[in-house]
C-alpha cells in the first residue's frame, strides 16, 4: 500500500512502490523516482461527477499519479490532515481533498447552498474503503467528536469533513444570520449530531 | 522572526522585512546588495529593481516577512543559490552575485517565467549566514547522482552544492487545463548537493 | 487527538491557533471568530437589549459595536481567526491598547474603548482577553522601533510616535530623496515607543481589508496636502479600475 508520511505539518510525501495515488492538480512540489502524471476525472465517478463540480463553480482537478519513489505534495503552506480509513467512509468538503489512494470510491455531491447571497455550493467528497487520506485546513485541523447526547454546531466556513454515522443538518438561526456579518453572508451553522468524529479548522475562510 | 545582532556590522535584507529595532541602527536602501555595479546594472536592464535595504550599526534588528517561515543556512565557503524573492536577509560578510537566466537561451527564459520570479537567481557565497523566508518552510531534499529531484518551479525555493538544473517538459503534466503557468514545466536536478522546496507555490494556486 | 465537550480544554488553547472559552456567564466576542460549539449558546448583537446595561458598562466604542456579539449560555466554544495563532491575556488593573480586528473576545469586566491611534482598541481594568497575531506574539521592550505592520499592541505605556530614518531621507547626494515607492516600508518610519511596559510585535499583518483598514486610511489622509490626495485619488481610481 502506498505510504503517506508528513514530512512537515505542511508538507506531505507519499511512498510508491509501482502504485497510484489521487492527488489535486498543481499540489505536486517535489518527486523523486520515477512517476506519471495524468489527469483523471474523479476516479469512479465518469462525465456527470465531473460536470457536477464545474457547475457549481467549485471545481477541482485531481491527478493520478502513478509510479515508483516519493512525490512531495502541499497546497499553499495549509497545515495538512491524515485520516487513514480502515474500512471506513469520509464526508470531506470537497475543495480541501488533497490526495487520497487509488482503488477507494470517491463520489461527490451537491450539498447545499454556502449561503443565500453568496450563492456559493457546498460540495461534499465522499472517499470509501480502506487506505489513506489527507485533506488541507487553514491553521491546525480539530477533531470533534459528536455523540448521541452532545450534538455539535460548526460554522459553515470551518468545517472540513466528518466520519462515522453522523446526521449533518443546518440550522437558520435568525440570531446567527444577522450576527455573523461575514463578507460570505453566511446565514446558517452545521449541527451534527449521532455517533462519528467532525474535523474543523480554525479558520473561516478557505 | 529572524534576531539579527550587530556589532558595527552590516545586514542586507528584503526590503519590508525589518519589523523593529533597537539601538543605532541605520537603514538605507541598497541598489545592488553586496554585488556591485555589475549586478545593479544587469537587473535595472531587465527592469528587475533589487529591493534590498542594508541594516549598518550597533544594536539589534528583528525580521520577519508576513508570517513567512524563516530557515537559516550557514555558508563555510561555498555557493548558495536562492530565488531572489526567497532571500529575507544575508550578512554583509557573504559575497552577492545574480545569475542571469537569460543566458540559456530560450530555456533559461521560460524558466524564469516558470518559476515566476523574473530572470534573476541570487547567488551568495563566502563565510556566513543567511535566512531564507518560505511558504510554511521549506524542506531539503538530497540530490545524488543516482537520485534525480524533479521540482515545480513555483516551489523551489533555493539549492546548494554541484547541481545541474534544467527545464523539463512533461507531456502528461501539460494536459492539464487551467493551471497556473509554471505547472507545464518541472525543474530537474541532477548532481550532488541539496535542493531546498517549501510548501506552497509562489503567486499561489487556489 | 479528538476531542469532546468533555475533554475540550476550558479557557485555553486547543492547539495555537484555536481556542476553547468555558463560556459560563457573558463574554463579548468579535464576530465571525466561532468556528464550533457545544451545548447551548445564544450570540446577541450589540445594541438594545438585554444587555444594555452590560454593553454600556464594558464596551464604550460606537465604531466596533458592530464587529463584536455579546455570547450567553452554557457549552464550550471554539475560537478561530483566519488561521492565526490565539494567545489569551490575564490583565490586572492594567491598560493595553491591541489592534482592533486581532481583539478575539474579552471578560466584561474589562472597560473597552477605541485607542486615539486609529485602528486600536484600549482595554482597561482586571480581566481575561483574547488576541489573535499571525505567528506568535513577540514581547519587546522600550526603548524600541517598531514596523507598523507588525505592531500588535502595547501595554502600560504611552502611545508610540513616528519617526523618521533621517540619513535614509537624505540619500547619498545629501538631497531628500522622495519615496522609492507609494508605500513606505518599516526602514522609512517607524513607531517609536519609549518609557516603561512592554510592546507586543508579530510577523506582520497581513493585508485585512475591512472596517479597521478603512479607519486608519481616512484618519492618516487628513494629513494630507491637496497634492496629495489627487494622487491618492488617482491611486484608488487606477485600482478601481483594475478589478
Amino acid at each position: 500500500m502506498t505510504h503517506f508520511r508528513l514530512e512537515t505539518r505542511r508538507l506531505l510525501e507519499i511512498t510508491l512502490q509501482g502504485e497510484r495515488v489521487m492527488t489535486r492538480a498543481g499540489a505536486m512540489v517535489a518527486y523523486d523516482g520515477q512517476m506519471k502524471f495524468e489527469k483523471s476525472i474523479l476516479a469512479g465517478e465518469g462525465l456527470f461527477g465531473a460536470l457536477k463540480r464545474r457547475v457549481g463553480g467549485e471545481g477541482f482537478d485531481l491527478m493520478t499519479t502513478s509510479g515508483s519513489g516519493r512525490v512531495y505534495v502541499a497546497q499553499n503552506a495549509a497545515e495538512i490532515l491524515l485520516v487513514p480509513l480502515n474500512n471506513d467512509r469520509i464526508f470531506i468538503e470537497s475543495n480541501s481533498v488533497l490526495a487520497f489512494d487509488d482503488g477507494m470510491r470517491s463520489d461527490t455531491v451537491f450539498a447545499g447552498l454556502r449561503g443565500a447571497s453568496s450563492g456559493q455550493g457546498l460540495f461534499t467528497t465522499t472517499i470509501e474503503g480502506t487506505g489513506n487520506v489527507a485533506a488541507f485546513t487553514d491553521g491546525t485541523a480539530l477533531s470533534l467528536e459528536v455523540t448521541p447526547d452532545e450534538p455539535l454546531f460548526v460554522d459553515p466556513d470551518a468545517f472540513v469533513g466528518y466520519t462515522g454515522n453522523v446526521r449533518q443538518e443546518f440550522v437558520f438561526d435568525v440570531n446567527w444570520k444577522t450576527l455573523v456579518g461575514q463578507s460570505s453572508g453566511e446565514s446558517y451553522q452545521l449541527k451534527f449530531s449521532g455517533g462519528g468524529v467532525v474535523y474543523i479548522q480554525p479558520s473561516e475562510r478557505r | 522572526m529572524l534576531l539579527v545582532r550587530l556589532r558595527n556590522e552590516e545586514v542586507f535584507a528584503k526590503r519590508g522585512a525589518m519589523i523593529a529595532y533597537t539601538g543605532f541602527v541605520e537603514f538605507a536602501p541598497s541598489s545592488s546588495g553586496s554585488e556591485g555595479m555589475r549586478g545593479a546594472a544587469m537587473r535595472s536592464v531587465t527592469g528587475e529593481r533589487m529591493t534590498l535595504m542594508s541594516a549598518r550599526g550597533t544594536g539589534e534588528v528583528l525580521y520577519a516577512f508576513y508570517g513567512m517561515h524563516v530557515t537559516m543556512i550557514s555558508l563555510r565557503g561555498e555557493t548558495f543559490y536562492a530565488e531572489s524573492e526567497s532571500v529575507l536577509a544575508y550578512d554583509g560578510r557573504l559575497r552577492s552575485g545574480t545569475e542571469f537566466l537569460g543566458q540559456g537561451g530560450a530555456g533559461g527564459l521560460i524558466r524564469g517565467a516558470a518559476t515566476g520570479s523574473g530572470l534573476f537567481t541570487t547567488t551568495l557565497e563566502g563565510m556566513g549566514e543567511l535566512a531564507i523566508v518560505s511558504e510554511g518552510g521549506a524542506i531539503a531534499l538530497d540530490v545524488t547522482p543516482q537520485r534525480p529531484i524533479f521540482a515545480d518551479p513555483q516551489a523551489y525555493v533555493g539549492h546548494r552544492g554541484q547541481i545541474h538544473s534544467t527545464l523539463v517538459t512533461d507531456v502528461g503534466w501539460k494536459t492539464f487545463v487551467g493551471q497556473s503557468s509554471g505547472e507545464s514545466y518541472q525543474l530537474k536536478f541532477t548532481g550532488q548537493g541539496t535542493v531546498y522546496i517549501q510548501a506552497a507555490e509562489r503567486g499561489g494556486n487556489r | 487527538m479528538t476531542f469532546n465537550a468533555r475533554t475540550l480544554p476550558s479557557n485555553d488553547n486547543v492547539n495555537p491557533y484555536s481556542f476553547c472559552v468555558d463560556v459560563a456567564s457573558e463574554m463579548f466576542i468579535q464576530k465571525g471568530k466561532m468556528i464550533a460549539y457545544y451545548g447551548s449558546l445564544r450570540f446577541e448583537a450589540i445594541s438594545a437589549g438585554p444587555y444594555d446595561a452590560l454593553i454600556r458598562q464594558s464596551f464604550n466604542s460606537p465604531l466596533y459595536a458592530n464587529d463584536f456579539v455579546v455570547v450567553t449560555g452554557h457549552g464550550k466554544l471554539i475560537l478561530g481567526d483566519r488561521g492565526y495563532n490565539i494567545s489569551s491575556f490575564d490583565l490586572e488593573d492594567g491598560n493595553l491598547t491591541v489592534r482592533s480586528p486581532n481583539m478575539l473576545g474579552f471578560d466584561p469586566s474589562l472597560i473597552c474603548q477605541e485607542s486615539t491611534v486609529p485602528g486600536y482598541l484600549t482595554l482597561l481594568g482586571t480581566g481575561k482577553f483574547l488576541a489573535s497575531s499571525n505567528g506568535e506574539v513577540h514581547f519587546l521592550e522600550p526603548p524600541v522601533r517598531v514596523d507598523e505592520d507588525a505592531l500588535l499592541g502595547w501595554a502600560d505605556m504611552p502611545s508610540p510616535s513616528y519617526r523618521y530614518n533621517y540619513s535614509y531621507m537624505r540619500g547619498k547626494f545629501g538631497m531628500v530623496r522622495g519615496m522609492v515607492s507609494n508605500r513606505t516600508t518599516g526602514e522609512e518610519r517607524q513607531l517609536d515607543f519609549t518609557g516603561q511596559g512592554t510592546v507586543l510585535i508579530q510577523s506582520s499583518e497581513a493585508a485585512l481589508g475591512g472596517a479597521a483598514d478603512l479607519e486608519e486610511v481616512i484618519a492618516r489622509s487628513s494629513s494630507l496636502g491637496q497634492n496629495e490626495l489627487q494622487q491618492l485619488l488617482g491611486n484608488i481610481q487606477q485600482r478601481l479600475q483594475n478589478r
